[in-house]
Formats: structure tokens, sequence, C-alpha cells
């Protein structure tokens, strides 16, 4: 398995995903809020699509590439160099981490719409972000980061 | 990546434009995006052991005996705690505030009744599991209105009520008799959980003589006070650093989590993780307090207040939290911001098996204020009176006497501005088009509502933030200040707040909030207090550096030199207090003022809300929210409409989706999977308009907003359900089957 570029290898292959990252690789941006794969703060990318970490076991993805919010930027699309510092920078910009909890698993999510579309809608950016729970904001900020991103 | 800060100028730069009133990014935001942030229970300390809650299997009984011989056996075991091995077992003064680790009686389904400490998480677990008990059982408890009835089971030795408050300022039975209109309600609101996205959890550990604790806490002071009983140690021991931490809402203030964290270490002499899972939150976290509320209020026949009779009746749960405190807030705002001759409230807290009960975002108002807004929504119909003309003809005004204890509110209330604002919004405004448009099975509404909420604990209770300010020989002004951050940024706020103050950039002052070995005792992050108090308190901090400088040095200029000359002088260290004001007395008796606590000053929002329903199956589709909002100066903007957004978004679960249930002393609602709250397709668009105002009082006339924020959108939105439909709703969630039922005539319409 790789995560963030780096080859390692999971010695339990029946530890969570969330776990192995946080515990053995001290990974600790994916954060858990339920467990069972209802909020989404624990979202990264597997082989380029948004998977809860928490529902997925390493032996489950002995072959996969793993990027997390700490390395999102292994995952910008070939000839977008910068979407995930533009995106950040937006999502700052907008005021849009209040706590900042579920930020890591939730520009995972808004990641991969913009890397969808290269302009998303509002419902497009609704959607793609409907996995990731916030109880701060709202989520209206995070839309109009994004828009801003796509334009 | 992360933005480097900007190189520290070594002159003083003028600057064009005032900081406060811009909108500036979070303190902690790059940390926070690129996934660098590290939370309360991110932490990681060598040679830590992790810790799981054992909890009781039934809602009600005696413990007869605990068996820890299984867990205590499981390989990798450090410690398993009973109430025993608690130095001082109590969570307050009063039996009804609880024990820290159940060892007598359980009155909650989930209560602790050990804490297991283990090489990992895994092994805590297991052992907390193998922890089993003999019990027997007791009836149980399952209503507020059950607890009250003769031979009721008594959950404390107090018996079941918690708390209770009474006041009236007439003879408002009179005044309803003499009513040309009197609108009748009985309103019924839920349980709602927090969802803190970070589960309550942290670390902690022995510290010499003391222990040291990284947990959330929104009233340090408290959670301090309450280690030291539980340990039996000085609270000068307890170091208590409370961020950054994931949410709160109010979820942290009644939470005994840092209370078992510092159990935890005292006793294995070791540091200790725990982490919640979101399974033991909905179980045994503190909730919104359910209200069941009896109101009545009269009317003349052009439309003015004559009086308003408010009775509620509140559950807490099996212990006491923040119960009798909410009602304090519950009875002021039961008159809504409205002028009145008289009003009385009644209202009663009791014990039983159901959810805890404790503080959350709005502390009781939203409850009374669901009662009183949808009142005003049901008069305006039956008087054919337009809902914000009645709204305005009986508006608090600035300065007016409150109508239940008739003492003077604000200069700076701006409830009529604030409900003109949203009423000039194009949604408001076009309500009859858009109720036109109606296509289908979808029906159309529009809906309006107002309320206000104190900012501070209220009167009478020594309400004081404090800061700590140093300055250094290159002109950086560090300062020390509370209320702490739980998630509104409220740090960048306060450098804004001191920027303007020194009249120096922001990158020349360092603010550290969160900490209690460093920050003086600053009071709670709560009562939409922070910016209030922590604000004006670090706005006087500064004021007391310009004038030490002006005395040493003859200038008010902060730069190196004169700074210099004020260490040199010894005198370049602040310690600042802010004591919130009281109000009159009004009509409380001497001495009573804290009984009742009332505010001298309040907050406002006015919200419209633009929904359909579906005749068929009773969805509702809220499609638009307005959300005006008296908070005085806004010193970060942006960071207002963030909480605004946020706060509309609360009050739209409360509205719609959120009740936790439970069912003879088991929660229905165990999870997020039965437990919804709005996603982001959910949320429809909010326009947050900010009323221009000043509260002479706080800093650069800053006062809070951040809970009234959730108030009025329940209120609007039964409004926009009733213009709609005909119905209007006397109980919240709104669901699709409560719907059904009430435009099937199961509650009389009244339109």
């Amino acid at each position: 398995m790789n995560v963030n570029g780096q080859r390692v290898h999971p010695e339990d292959p029946t530890a969570r995903l969330l776990d192995f990252l946080r515990d053995d690789l001290d990974l600790r941006a994916a954060k858990e809020g339920c467990g069972m794969g209802e909020c989404g703060s624990c979202t990264v990318l597997v082989d380029g699509r948004t998977v809860c970490s928490c529902l997925v076991l390493v032996g489950q993805i002995a072959d996969s590439d793993i990027v997390t919010a700490e390395a999102l930027e292994r995952s910008d699309p070939p000839g977008r160099p910068g979407l995930t510092d533009r995106l950040r920078a937006e999502l700052v910009d907008h005021h849009a981490p209040q706590c900042g909890f579920c930020i890591p698993g939730l520009i995972v999510s808004a990641h991969a719409v913009l890397t969808e579309h290269l302009s998303p809608t509002d419902e497009q950016i609704c959607c793609g972000l409907e996995g990731n729970l916030c109880r701060c904001t709202g989520y209206r900020s995070f839309v109009r980061a994004i828009q801003a991103v796509g334009r | 990546m992360t933005r480097a800060p900007a190189p520290l100028a070594t002159t003083v730069q003028e600057r064009s434009a005032l900081i406060v009133g811009q909108s500036l990014p979070a303190d902690d935001a790059w940390p926070i995006v690129t996934g660098a942030l590290e939370f309360v229970t991110d932490r990681r300390v060598d040679g830590m052991l992790h810790a799981a809650i054992a909890h009781a299997t039934v809602p009600h009984a005696l413990i007869q005996s605990i068996d820890v011989t299984a867990a205590r056996a499981v390989p990798g075991v450090v410690a398993v705690l009973l109430g025993g091995d608690v130095p001082v077992n109590a969570l307050g003064d009063d039996d009804g505030d609880g024990p820290v680790i159940v060892d007598t009686v359980v009155r909650q389904l989930g209560d602790p009744i050990a804490l297991v400490a283990a090489v990992d998480e895994a092994t805590a677990q297991a052992a907390a599991a193998a922890v089993t008990a003999a019990y027997l059982p007791l009836p149980i408890v399952d209503s507020a209105r059950s607890a009250l009835e003769p031979g009721a089971p008594q959950l404390h030795d107090k018996g079941n009520v918690a708390g209770h408050l009474a006041f009236a300022s007439g003879d408002v039975d009179a005044a309803i008799r003499g009513a040309y209109l009197t609108v009748e309600r009985h309103v019924r609101t839920p349980v709602q959980e927090h969802v803190a996205l970070e589960t309550p959890g942290g670390i902690a550990m022995p510290d010499g003589v003391g222990v040291t604790v990284w947990c959330g806490s929104q009233f340090p002071g408290v959670h301090r006070r309450k280690i030291a009983r539980a340990l039996n140690i000085d609270i000068a021991d307890v170091r208590l650093i409370s961020n950054p931490v994931g949410g709160a809402f109010g979820s942290r203030n009644d939470d005994p989590m840092p209370v078992y964290l510092a159990v935890l270490a005292w006793a294995t002499r070791r540091p200790v993780h725990l982490k919640m899972s979101r399974e033991d939150v909905m179980l045994i976290g503190q909730k919104r307090h359910p209200f069941d509320i009896t109101t009545r209020t009269g009317f003349s026949s052009d439309g003015r207040i004559v009086a308003s009779d408010m009775t509620a009746l509140v559950d807490t749960g099996p212990y006491t939290t923040s119960g009798p405190n909410v009602l304090k807030t519950s009875a002021e705002l039961s008159v809504g911001p409205y002028r009145m001759p008289m009003a009385r409230f009644d209202g009663t807290v009791v014990y039983t098996n159901n959810a805890n009960g404790g503080a959350f975002r709005g502390y009781g108002v939203p409850q009374s204020a669901f009662a009183i807004e949808t009142a005003m929504t049901q008069a305006a119909a039956d008087l054919g009176i337009d809902p914000v003309e009645l709204r305005l003809m009986n508006i608090l005004r600035g300065g007016d006497e409150h109508a239940l204890y008739r003492h003077h509110v604000t200069t700076s209330l701006r409830a009529a501005e604030t409900l003109q604002a949203a009423a000039e919004h194009a949604w408001w405004r076009d309500r009859a088009a858009w109720r036109a448009a109606a296509t289908g099975p979808w029906l159309r509404g529009t809906g309006i509502a107002l309320a206000m909420k104190g900012v501070g604990l209220g009167s009478g209770k020594g309400d004081t933030s404090r800061a700590r300010l140093i300055v250094s020989r290159e002109g950086v002004v560090q300062i020390w200040a509370g209320p702490n951050h739980t998630g509104q940024s409220i740090d960048s706020s306060y450098r804004q707040v001191a920027a303007d103050t020194l009249g120096i950039p922001m990158d020349r002052i360092r603010m550290t909030v969160g900490d209690s070995q460093l920050v003086p005792e600053a009071g709670s992050t709560s009562s939409s207090r922070s910016m209030y108090a922590g604000g004006e308190v670090v706005r006087r901090a500064c004021v007391e550096l310009l004038d030490r400088i002006e005395t040493s040095t003859g200038t008010r200029v902060v730069d190196p030199s004169t700074c210099r000359a004020l260490i040199d002088s010894g005198d370049a260290e602040i310690l600042a207090e802010f004591r919130l004001p009281d109000s009159d007395l009004g009509m409380i008796p001497p001495g009573q003022l804290v009984t009742f606590a009332p505010h001298l000053v309040f907050g406002c929002s006015a919200q419209v809300a633009r929904l359909e329903v579906n005749r068929y199956t009773g969805e509702l589709h809220v499609c638009g929210i307005v959300c005006a909002i008296d908070c005085g100066t806004a010193i970060n903007p942006a960071g207002v409409i963030g909480q605004a957004e946020g706060g509309v978004t609360q009050g739209l679960g409360y509205a719609v989706m959120e009740e936790h249930l439970i069912a003879g002393g088991r929660p229905l609602t165990k999870s997020l999977e039965t437990y919804a709250i709005p996603t982001s397709r959910d949320v429809p668009p909010i326009e947050t308009i900010l009323v221009d105002g000043s509260e002479p009082t706080g800093p650069m006339g800053a006062k809070g907003m951040s809970e009234v924020v959730v108030v009025p959108t329940a209120p609007a939105i039964a409004a926009a359900v009733l213009d709609a439909a005909g119905v209007l709703p006397d109980r919240i969630p709104i669901t699709p089957e409560r719907m059904m039922r009430w435009m099937s005539g199961e509650q009389e319409a009244i339109a």
C-alpha cells in the first residue's frame, strides 16, 4: 500500500485504515467523528475515490494508493497543478473553517468535486459534500470557496 | 503548504484602515486546511495509557455489587476504577449533581460504573465490557409529568424537582380576562443533540503535585473546580488546556470528561487518553432540554399585548447540570422582545431517567421563543394584522422596561430595526408571489419570527472576564485572554480589538486563549459573552498599556522604544478585568437579582423562512432563510456571518429534523444513522444581514450574537407552514408524519 507516496507495510490486515493512518503512521488529519461512515471526518482518497477510512480494513486495500489531507496536492489532476493550494487558500479566505474538525475530511471531498468538475454548480458541490457533516458552518462558506476555485 | 507569518515589522507602520470591521480569516485556518492542527483528542504522549468507560446496562437501579475480577484479569489492564477510588466522588456539592463514577444508584442507561485504563484502546474496551454489576431495578421515570405524580420514584434525596422559578409583574389573570383576544398554546420541543464533531475526550497527565488535562471545556474555571474537588487537591494544581477542540455549542459546559481524564491520570500516575465513541455521546452526553409549555397571550383589539402567561415543564434527566439556570433564560425570554404591561412565568425542572439535559446554544430560549413567537403568528392571523406590524406595535426598544422583571434593557437593542431589515428582504416582500407560484403537490409559504437573547451569565452573578498583557523589548504585545476558542476564532477577533486599540498592526500582537496556566480566570465560552466580555477585557488591557506608556514616556505610541521604557520601569505586565454590568432590579426584590439573573445587554435576530410543503406526503422543503442580526459592531463580519449560517442550520435541524428519542429510559436514536442533522443538501441559501448598532458597554460597540441566531428559525418555519398549509405546528421537529396529521385535521387549523 502507498500512503501519500510512501510504501507502507501494515502488520495487521484487520486494522481499520483510519486507525492505521492515525496510530501507526501518525497521520492524524483524518478524524473519527462517528466510526460508522456517517460523518465523513475520516475521508481519504483510495485510488482517487473518496472513502470513509473508518469503514475500510487495510487488508482490503493492500495494493491501493492512499492520499490524505496532509498530502492532498499529490492528487492534483495532470494539467491542474496547484489545485489543492488554491482550494486551501479559498477555504481560508472564505472563512470556511470554524472549529475545523470536519475540514481534513471535507477538503478531500471538495478536491474530488473539483477534480470531476472544472467549474462545479451549487448542486454538484452540495452533492459532493453530502457525506461530510459539519456542525459549525451551514456549508454555505464551503460552497462559496469551492465555486471561487472553479472560477 | 502553510503561509509563513508575516515578518515582524521593525518600525511602527501607519495603518490606513481600521482592523475592526474587516473580515479576517481565523488565526488557525491554515493549520486546519492542511490537516496539521492537533485537536485535544489527537494529542499523544509517550507512555500513555488508553481508557474506556464501563456503562450501566439499566436505566434506573440500585447497585448491589460491581465485579471487576474479569476486567482486571485482562492482560494489559493497568487500572479499573470504581466510585470508591475517586477521592471525592462527586461532580458538585449537591446530590443532584451526581457522582463522578456511579457507585450506589444508576439513574440513566450508560451511567459510568467504572473507568478502565490499559495499554491500548482495544484492551481498555474489552476490560470495560467485562465489568459486570448486580442491579436491583427501580421503576423508571420516563416523562417530566410522571416525575411529578404522587408516588413517583424519587431520583434524588431532594425529590424529583431540580428547580422552580416563578415571577409575575402584575395581575395577569385579570388582564387576560379583559383581553379582546387570548391566544392559548400548548407546545412541545424536542431533545436536541449537539453533535459537536469531536466527541468528548483528550489526555491528562500527572504533573508534580497536580494534574494537567487537555480537553475541551467551555468553562475551564468550573471544570478545574470539579477536578480539584474530585481529587481533593488545590485548584491551583489543576491545569486545563481546552483547545483546539472540535465544536462545542454548549456540549462542553456540563461534560464531565475533564474530570474522568484527571481521575484516570491521578490514579494511574500515567498519562491517559480517552475519547468517547459517538454512541456513548448519544447515550450519556448532555442534550438540549425538552420543554412542555402552555402559554396564554392576551391582546387588545388593536393588537397590543396586554399580558403574557407562560408555564413550562422541563425534563433535565438524571442530573441537575444546567437545568435550573436554563430555566432563568427561558423565563426572561418568555416575553420575547416585546413590551407589555405585565407578564408571568412559572417553570419547573424535574429529574427523570431520560437523556440528561444540559447547556445548548440558546440555553432555554429556543424553547420559550417557539411558544411566544408562534403565539404572535397565531395572533396576527386571528386579528388580521400583518405579522411584522403586530410585532412592531409591541416591540421592545432600547432602554425600555422588560415585560417580566421591569428592569431596563440596554439602549443598543435594535429589535425593531432588525425585524424591519428582515422584512425588507425580497423573500418577505414577495411572499404573495411565492405563495401563488405553488405548483403540483407543493404548497408554498413564507414566515417570519423575531428573538432576542441575553449576553453574559446574567445580573447578580459577578460575571467577570480577565486578561493579562506583557510587552517585549521588540515592541510585541502578548495577551492571554478568555473566554477561550471552541471554533469561533475568538482569538483572532481579540487581536482585531487589540490592534485598533493600540494602533499597531495585528502581526505585533500575540494572543493566547484556553490554557489555565497562562490565562487568568475569564469565565465561560457561553451565553454569547465571548466577543463582548473577552473583547472588552482585551480592550481594557490595551488602554491600560497606553496609559502606562503615556505616564512613562509622554506618548501613547506602542513601539520598541516605549515598550523598553516600560519594561525598564518595571511596569510592563498588566492584569485587566471586566465585570459585566448588571441591570437594575426592576421589580425583583433586593438580594434576589441572582435568582432571576436578568440581562442588561441583548443580541437580536429576525428571520424569514420560505418553504414548500407537499400536501400529499407532508414533506417540507425549506428554500431560503433570511437572517438579520443586531450584534452591535461586527468585529469580524465574516466570523459573524459564519456563526449566523451555522446557527440557522442548527435551528433548521431543530425545526424539521432533529429529535433524540427515548422510550422506557432506553434511547432509540443511538447514532448518527438514526439521529440526522442537516447535510450540505439540506441547507438552503441563507442571506445574512448585519444591522447597524453599537453597544455602549461592549468593545468598539460589539455584543454577542452566536446563540440568538438559532432561535427564530423554528418559529419562522412554523409560520411559513401556516402560510403554506393553513396549520400552525405546536411541536417540533415538523416531520412529514406530523405534517400529515396536522393537515388531516388532527390539530385544529386556524387559518
